[in-house]
């Protein structure tokens, strides 16, 4: 039943024109001349004639059969309309579909993009809020853009009076990949809901040769590819934080911190030699570890720098190197304040076992006449929190960029509508 | 599949982190001085760390 077809001839040049949409056709435009004619009219009653000179070329050719949501439509009618924004012109084509059992579809094409178009039969219900929105199958639309679309060219049949000029006030209502929109004019509103459909599936769905037309820019309904990734990359980086703090917790559960040397220290500038050296400990186990030198002073106003080698007593190498520890207090017209810490530590990696000592050199501000007393340390196997945050630092990184990216997908598509920033 | 890859790649980079802080991969290693005397015990004075001697401004606010 699908496809057949009745037919008339135009009375402004003749040519043979095919009815497809039956008793549902309003309208039919002349393919060869672009007379818009009205078919049910005994005389074929003239509506416009030869309106416009351009032509346009529907990117489906009518008459194009395909299936659409598992049954067959024709492709009937074509127009193409414009919409005046900021003083640019944009325009996008809409097809007629026709099935006789499941009456009309419309198909609308911009720049690539596709939307397959039902009129839809209940009212969606208009929620409040500060931004303009749409509910509708319990979906949540955001209004995008209101304009007044203007019909500039129209070919093949349609199921109402169809005439160039024609102008209705539009607003859509999108939440990929669907859309509402609302098409106003004195008399009535009409709302319809699209579905964004990819080009190569339009290109299946009507066996189209070749390959669909590139999509350009970001349309209001396509939908992001970047939606449902955000909240999965989110969930998975969840899950590697809890598993690295779960491995931290052990590491630091199971360090052992052992304190392998210490000592009471005091030091005080001009009275001789200050550099010494400390009674031989050792480091344990079966492994290189990490050892921390750590000083606990009595600093006041001051402060001081051990000159520290950590020398191996079995290989006969030095491992050489220095730590300030300075600490100052006051009061001032901001009240009391204090800088720097009476304790300072140095972590040395990789310490294979064996025997070592230190040998200590200490300095501080040569009019210094207060000893400093100090408490040295030295432990092994001390685990280091820092390393962590900067694992966890790098595992959000594929998470923020995913975001980073869906966030400029939204940004571009919601510049083209009435609410770009 | 990119969560499948970067969670292979996040666990890796646990794994690998993890290892690295107990090996002590992340910490900065300091000088290390070879044949250092064995008279070093009992004239400490007589030998002088990389460090010793260099200017010290340290002071409070």
């Amino acid at each position: 039943m699908v496809g057949e077809t009745t037919g008339l001839n135009c009375r402004t040049c003749g040519a043979a024109i095919d009815l497809r949409g039956l008793t549902h056709t309003r309208t039919v435009v002349c393919s060869s001349c672009g007379t818009i004619q009205d078919p049910h009219d005994p005389t074929v009653r003239i509506l416009q004639e030869a309106w416009a000179r351009m032509r346009i070329t529907p990117t489906i050719p009518i008459g194009t059969r395909g299936t659409v949501d598992g049954h067959r439509y024709d492709v009937i009618g074509f127009q193409y309309r414009t919409i005046e924004v900021e003083g640019e012109t944009y325009g996008w084509n809409e097809y007629v579909l026709f099935n006789p059992y499941y009456g009309f579809k419309y198909l609308s094409e911009y720049d690539g993009h596709w939307n397959l178009v039902t009129p839809l039969q209940a009212l969606p219900e208009m929620a409040p809020g500060r931004t303009s929105a749409a509910r509708y199958a319990g979906k949540r639309f955001r209004h995008f853009q209101s304009a007044d679309a203007a019909t500039a060219y129209v070919l093949g049949e349609f199921p109402w009076r169809v005439r160039a000029g024609d102008v209705v006030h539009t607003a859509d209502y999108v939440a990929p990949p669907e859309m509402l929109s609302a098409e106003r004019t004195e008399e009535e509103t009409t709302w319809s809901h699209g579905r964004y459909v990819d080009g190569r599936d339009i290109w299946t769905m009507f066996k189209m040769p070749g390959s669909a037309p590139r999509a350009r820019g970001i349309f209001a309904d396509q939908p992001s590819p970047w939606a449902g990734r955000t909240g999965r990359f989110w969930r998975g980086f969840t899950v590697l934080a809890l598993v690295l703090l779960v491995v931290m917790g052990l590491r630091f559960a199971t360090a052992s911190r052992k304190p392998i040397f210490a000592g009471a220290y005091s030091f005080r500038p001009g009275t001789g030699e200050p550099s010494f050296v400390t009674e031989p400990f050792a480091v344990e186990g079966s492994r290189p570890t990490t050892v921390e030198v750590a000083f606990d002073t009595n600093l006041s106003n001051n402060w001081t720098y051990f000159n520290v080698a950590l020398v191996s007593m079995d290989s006969g190498s030095a491992l050489d190197f220095g730590k300030e520890v300075s600490y100052y207090f006051g009061r001032d017209s901001d009240g009391n304040w204090t800088e720097g810490s009476r304790r300072g530590a140095v972590r040395i990696p990789s310490v294979d076992p064996g025997s070592y000592y230190l040998r200590v050199e200490p300095e501080t501000d040569a009019r210094s006449r207060t000893a400093v007393n100090y408490q040295l340390t030295v432990r092994e196997d001390v685990p280091t929190w820092w390393p962590y945050l900067v694992i966890l630092g790098l595992l959000a990184v594929p998470p923020v960029l995913v975001t980073m990216r869906a966030a400029s997908f939204e940004t571009k598509r919601w510049q083209e509508s009435d609410h770009a920033g | 599949m990119l969560r499948a890859i970067y969670l292979v790649l996040g666990l890796a980079v646990v794994g690998s982190g993890a290892l690295g802080e107990y090996r002590g991969w992340f910490l900065s290693r300091p000088a290390q001085l070879q044949n250092v005397p064995k008279s070093i015990r009992d004239n400490p004075g007589a030998w002088r760390s990389l460090y010793a001697n260099s200017p010290r401004t340290f002071g409070g606010k």
